[in-house]
């Protein structure tokens, strides 16, 4: 679930995009697509599985955000941060002497309402926040306290495992909820703010967090505003931001420096919802904890891997924002590249941020930059199936009628380190396919010298070992093994070590939002983006996007609902691997 | 699924007289053994001999000696006669049965020397009848039983039909196949010592034949006493003339490695070393054919296959009854000989063998017997033996071993063991290779498992305090019941902390294939027929196989070692527990979080 807070970047046409009622990030967007046309998105109330998404809908358009820096100075007035002050460390003597604010800039917006207020009342519920605690809710429309929690109480769900006292619960949650209506760009509104922050902290040590739930062309101003006039003097101040950062390395650079005017390094928390996805945070559980995995962890073992995503929807008439970007940097510089660099990182000298994050830069860093001849592109075209016609992206009424942004891409990379060299790296995103799924296949070589060989006839293909780790739908990992079939013969077959999430763990996992902010909260960087991964995830990016913009490069059509263009198969073969999805055996 | 419906029960050796037996567990309790008609549900398991009452017989030294010595004087027809035979029996027949010549000139005779008996009528004739409703039998054949009891082919064939079932997954026309069966099916009657009664024999099978290629097939299904005299009598008197002869013989052989030796001596003054088909039933169990397919056709488990991984490989059988007052044969035997000696050592063989050449049985084989001389022979300090004692739970009392009233009340046969075994090769130097058997356990269950070493320089160690051996990777490969293969890793449980847990990789035959899992028997009968010789040992794995335990054995018994009491129903005897402890090993079958 993705909830885009979206950006930036395209600082030229940016500024002439109107944005419709505003920041209204994604409306229905957020929830389920199934919905698209009811407008109503029931399935947010139960909570149950948040899909990732890509951006689009998202109504935001790039502003530039080079206005608001020229005028700003450098005034750094906020204390950096300092580790000790996670208020998790801290004793219970020492909790009570301080306190936490939260506020949610853009609060009247789509993403606040479904996701972040419920996750913040989720920690609550699970009694993860500290005792003293405030939210604020910040934006421009005028709201008394009242209102907002009324808005807020819409969209609060529990726990299914335990509804035990849940009104109650809420009730208090809502009482800690406040609202203060200003503008964006407004220093003395911040400094309201900031007066009631400290009326409620009471003396109180405060630590502050800012989720900037805004379009990112404001980003810079709120920044300057919230760092000037509203940072807390005594305990920390953090600030959560949203992709999109920036649209290429350039404008992610500019983004940096301006943010970092105001903000120090360690303030600034990048987030990446994918990398909040339980099966994500899985995957280095996997290989470091258990003696099995790391010892095929490389190429003498590991044919390629594949990181696949699919929707199996478009852009349904919010495709404003995606036509922007486009599905590359939509989902693979960022998603797909983020799994990538945690898969294949080498073993890092702990499990503290700094260490994962270094490994993940040197993976990153290791990267060949992508070529054009090692990417493929597509657009999903208008289709008739069973007397229902989809329309095509080019249909949708706020995409211009010519576009040629990809929907779908599909692209091999390459690490060239000693562990990974020729290990392709395949990367599939797309919209409007025939079904959503996000997962990472590892696919083994062969059985060197296979004693059974001639029980598989010549396909050795389906010999090889797989490992499947299914972030979405229904968490699973499974490996598929070959196997005997039972019975006279001597018949192979490939069976999976199954473990299904749902059978295993009957509890409702928690969406990735609650992991986040939590960790935000916690100081924990782990899972949050560093400034320097920034640069090297684009730096990896950036000149294929220039080279498919600058040579105007048609995307492969492929109807709306299908497996996307067949150009990702003949990709594969160059690179003799078979797309895991899209086999005779899949599940 | 069925479970192997089958197989359990090593009574091969029980004959007739055997009754009871070799059956299922279940048919302990109803006595008359209804499920045998029903074979989808019979999960039967593995039984050790414990009931089968072949009393006696044994082929005590004396025995053998005695069969063998007599031969004396007509050593040398019968020698010159075995010459010929097993010319005409060796390779070149095979060859020539099964590639050269057409099928329909050649045909197959077997002959169930025991066909009274309860083995034959429960596990042979109705394997013989799957194989024949799934056409893996050839165009041609014939079945004869043979036995002391007279019988007419009709009353054979109302004994045999009583017991046939259908594959579950395909009974359309079964009650035809029912009966085109029971007419391949024929009687003869005679003693088993008679060269003149199987003359008799060779004569009928000659009329069925037709002059046809004949190639022939002999199962004994009777007491090991009496294994040398129908094996002289059969081949001298009832040997195919021109195509194959094969003799299959079940468990006991021998009970240490002078009197195993002495029967395959005796057995090879009369058969060649191609012509003896010594059936080991576990071997021909799903999950153990299965374990060669996953180590050598999957990438990602024989890199971890050594000891570099591997911290140690357990083999556990158990069951959850007793001798049930058929105590007889079992007390001259003990679960050492009963259970560990072969059917777990065989396991392990294949478990920790090199990469054969080819899957081809010699190649296989070759690979077995090198394991197991490399083998230190079992020391008396790394065995820990026990016997069950009466129990009391919920107003039912269960009965001691030495309760049973075919056992001697002073009887020191261990009914539970447990064993460390190492193999001091390259792969597996210091390894240790644990064995566990019993009978009167909690649970009934055969199974593989193998741990992993601990992640070296885990970073998630502070995750699990220190209990180290919980977060150890373990490969389970459960045999019976309900068939299953699964991988215990550490994932991190859902949820906003981080927290690990063990979960299973899990692969259930039961969910995975629908179809009914074939007995042991059937596999092992085809394999016969079809001269593949992968899962029947061969002398010399034997012999190996025997000086591994012989002098612990031996020494048990002279020095009259007292087994550990432990109460029948429990989980057996502390020692186990400390015999692991010593090799630094946890049981992985009696942890806190014991696998389902």
């Amino acid at each position: 679930m993705a909830a885009p807070i979206t950006p930036c970047s395209s600082p030229s046409s940016s500024s002439s995009l109107a944005f419709p009622s505003e920041f209204n990030l994604c409306k229905p967007r957020n929830c389920c697509f199934s919905n698209w046309v009811s407008h109503v998105c029931p399935r947010i109330r139960t909570r149950t599985h948040f899909q990732i998404k890509t951006s689009n809908g998202h109504p935001l358009n790039a502003v530039s955000m080079q206005g608001g820096m020229d005028g700003s100075p450098l005034a750094k007035g906020i204390n950096p941060e300092k580790e000790e002050d996670f208020f998790i460390d801290i004793s219970d003597g020492e909790e009570a002497h301080s306190t936490l604010s939260i506020t949610v800039v853009g609060a009247s917006g789509d993403l606040a309402k479904k996701k972040i207020f419920p996750a913040l009342f989720a920690l609550y519920y699970e009694d993860w926040l500290p005792e003293n605690f405030v939210i604020f809710g910040y934006a421009r429309t005028k709201l008394t306290d009242e209102e907002l929690r009324n808005m807020i109480s819409r969209t609060l769900t529990c726990r299914i495992d335990k509804r035990a006292n849940c009104e109650d619960k809420m009730e208090q949650f809502l009482k800690r909820c406040f609202y203060h209506s200003g503008e964006y760009s407004s220093e003395e509104h911040f400094a309201e703010l900031d007066n009631k922050l400290k009326e409620k902290e009471a003396g109180k040590r405060s630590n502050r967090l800012f989720y900037l739930s805004i379009p990112p062309n404001i980003f810079v101003d709120v920044v300057r505003c919230a760092s000037r006039k509203a940072s807390s003097a005594k305990g920390w101040t953090r600030v959560i931001v949203e992709k999109p950062f920036g649209r290429d390395s350039e404008s992610s650079a500019e983004l940096t420096r301006c943010l970092k005017k105001y903000l120090t390094e360690e303030q600034i928390f990048r987030i990446d919802h994918y990398l909040g996805k339980e099966l994500v945070e899985n995957l280095s559980v996997l290989r470091f904890s258990n003696l099995v995995f790391e010892p095929l962890w490389s190429r003498n073992y590991i044919r390629n891997v594949q990181f696949i995503f699919s929707e199996d929807f478009g852009t349904e008439g919010r495709g404003g924002y995606f036509d922007n970007y486009g599905i590359i940097r939509d989902i693979m510089q960022n998603h797909l590249l983020q799994i990538l660099a945690l898969f294949a990182m080498e073993t890092p000298v702990s499990l503290d941020a700094e260490d994962i994050r270094n490994e993940k830069v040197k993976v990153l860093r290791s990267m060949k930059p992508l070529e054009l001849e090692d990417v493929i592109i597509g657009q999903y075209k208008g289709h008739n199936k069973g007397g229902r016609t989809y329309p095509g992206y080019t249909d949708d009424s706020t995409v211009p009628s010519n576009s040629i942004t990809p929907t779908f891409a599909a692209a091999a990379l390459f690490i060239n380190n000693a562990r990974w060299d020729g290990v392709p790296f395949l990367m599939k995103a797309g919209k409007a396919l025939h079904r959503k799924r996000a997962e990472i296949r590892v696919q083994f070589r062969h059985v060197p010298g296979n004693l059974y060989k001639r029980n598989f006839g010549t396909d050795l293909d389906k010999a090889t070992n797989e490992l499947v780790l299914r972030v979405q739908p229904d968490e699973a990992i499974y490996l598929k093994i070959n196997n005997k079939v039972p019975g006279l013969g001597m018949r192979l077959d490939r069976s999976d070590l199954n473990l299904l999430y749902r059978a295993r763990y009957p509890r409702e996992i928690p969406d990735a939002y609650e992991r986040l902010l939590l960790d935000a909260i916690a100081g924990e960087r782990r899972l949050f983006i560093r400034s320097d991964e920034l640069d090297a995830a684009w730096s990896l990016f950036t000149p294929l996007l220039k080279e498919l913009e600058a040579k105007k490069i048609s995307p492969e059509l492929y109807p709306y609902g299908s497996r996307g263009p067949v150009g990702a198969h003949y990709l594969a073969a160059k690179y003799n691997v078979r797309w895991g999805d899209l086999g005779g055996d899949d599940d | 699924m069925a479970a192997f419906s089958s197989m359990h029960c090593s009574p091969s050796y029980s004959f007739s007289y055997s009754s009871i037996n070799g059956c299922k567990k279940q048919s302990f309790i109803l006595s008359a053994s209804p499920r045998f008609s029903v074979p989808d549900k019979a999960k039967v398991f593995f039984q050790s001999p414990g009931n089968s009452h072949q009393n006696g017989v044994l082929m005590q030294d004396g025995a053998v000696t005695t069969k063998v010595s007599p031969v004396g004087k007509e050593a040398n027809i019968e020698k010159l006669e075995r010459d010929l035979m097993s010319v005409t029996s060796s390779k070149e027949w095979d060859e020539k049965a099964g590639f050269d010549i057409n099928e329909n000139e050649s045909t197959v005779s077997i002959t169930v020397v025991g066909a009274s008996g309860d083995l034959a009528k429960k596990k042979i004739f109705p394997a013989l009848f799957a194989l024949y409703y799934e056409g893996c039998l050839p165009k041609h054949f014939t079945i004869y039983g043979y036995a002391r009891s007279k019988m007419t082919d009709a009353e054979l064939r109302n004994m045999v039909s009583k017991t046939l079932t259908c594959r579950i997954d395909k009974r359309e026309n079964c009650g035809e196949k029912m009966d085109e069966f029971l007419k391949r099916c024929f009687y003869h009657s005679g003693q088993y010592d008679s060269e003149e009664n199987f003359a008799q024999l060779n004569k009928k099978l000659k009329e069925h034949e037709g002059g046809r290629l004949s190639n022939r097939l002999f199962y004994l299904s009777i007491p090991p006493n009496i294994f040398i005299n129908a094996v002289k009598c059969a081949s001298t008197s009832a040997s195919s003339g021109n195509g194959w002869t094969r003799v299959i013989v079940e468990k006991p052989f021998g009970r240490d490695s002078e009197s195993s030796a002495a029967l395959t001596k005796a057995l090879k003054q009369y058969l060649s070393e191609d012509q003896i088909f010594r059936i080991d039933h576990y071997l021909g169990k799903e999950l153990v054919e299965n374990l060669s397919v996953l180590r050598f056709s999957n990438l990602i488990f024989e890199p971890l296959w050594s000891r570099q991984y591997i911290r140690n490989v357990q083999l556990i059988f158990s069951e959850d009854f007793g001798t049930e007052g058929r105590g007889g044969y079992f007390d001259h035997y003990g679960i050492i000989r009963d259970i560990m000696q072969n059917h777990l050592l065989q396991i392990l063989a294949l478990f920790a063998m090199e990469t054969p050449v080819s899957l081809d049985a010699e190649d296989i084989r070759n690979e077995k017997v090198k394991v197991l001389r490399s083998m230190r022979p079992l020391r008396l300090e790394d065995v820990v033996i026990g016997q069950y004692k009466s129990h009391s739970k919920g107003g039912v009392t269960y009965p001691a071993y030495t309760d049973d009233n075919t056992v001697p009340k002073d009887s020191l046969t261990p009914t539970f063991a447990a064993a460390a075994l190492f193999i001091d090769n390259a792969r597996w130097d210091g390894v240790p290779f644990l064995m566990k058997a019993g009978k009167a356990l909690h649970n009934k269950r055969a199974e593989i498992r193998v741990q992993f070493r601990h992640v070296p320089g885990n970073l998630y160690n502070r995750k699990f305090g220190t209990d180290l051996d919980q977060t150890t990777n373990e490969l389970v490969i459960r045999v019976q019941p309900d068939e299953a293969i699964y991988l215990k890793i550490n994932n991190k449980v859902p949820g906003l902390g981080m927290r690990l847990d063990r979960s299973n990789l899990n692969l259930h035959y039961a969910a995975r294939y629908s179809k009914e899992i074939p007995d042991a028997y059937e596999r092992l009968l085809l394999d016969a027929i079809e001269g593949e010789r992968r899962l029947f040992i061969r002398s010399d794995e034997l012999d190996a196989a025997w000086s591994l335990f012989t002098p612990v054995l031996a020494e048990l018994e002279e020095k009259k070692i007292i087994p550990e009491y432990y109460p029948y129903g429990s989980r057996g005897p502390v020692g186990a527990h400390y015999l692991a402890a010593r090799y630094n090993v946890r049981w992985g079958d009696l942890g806190v979080e014991q696998s389902v």
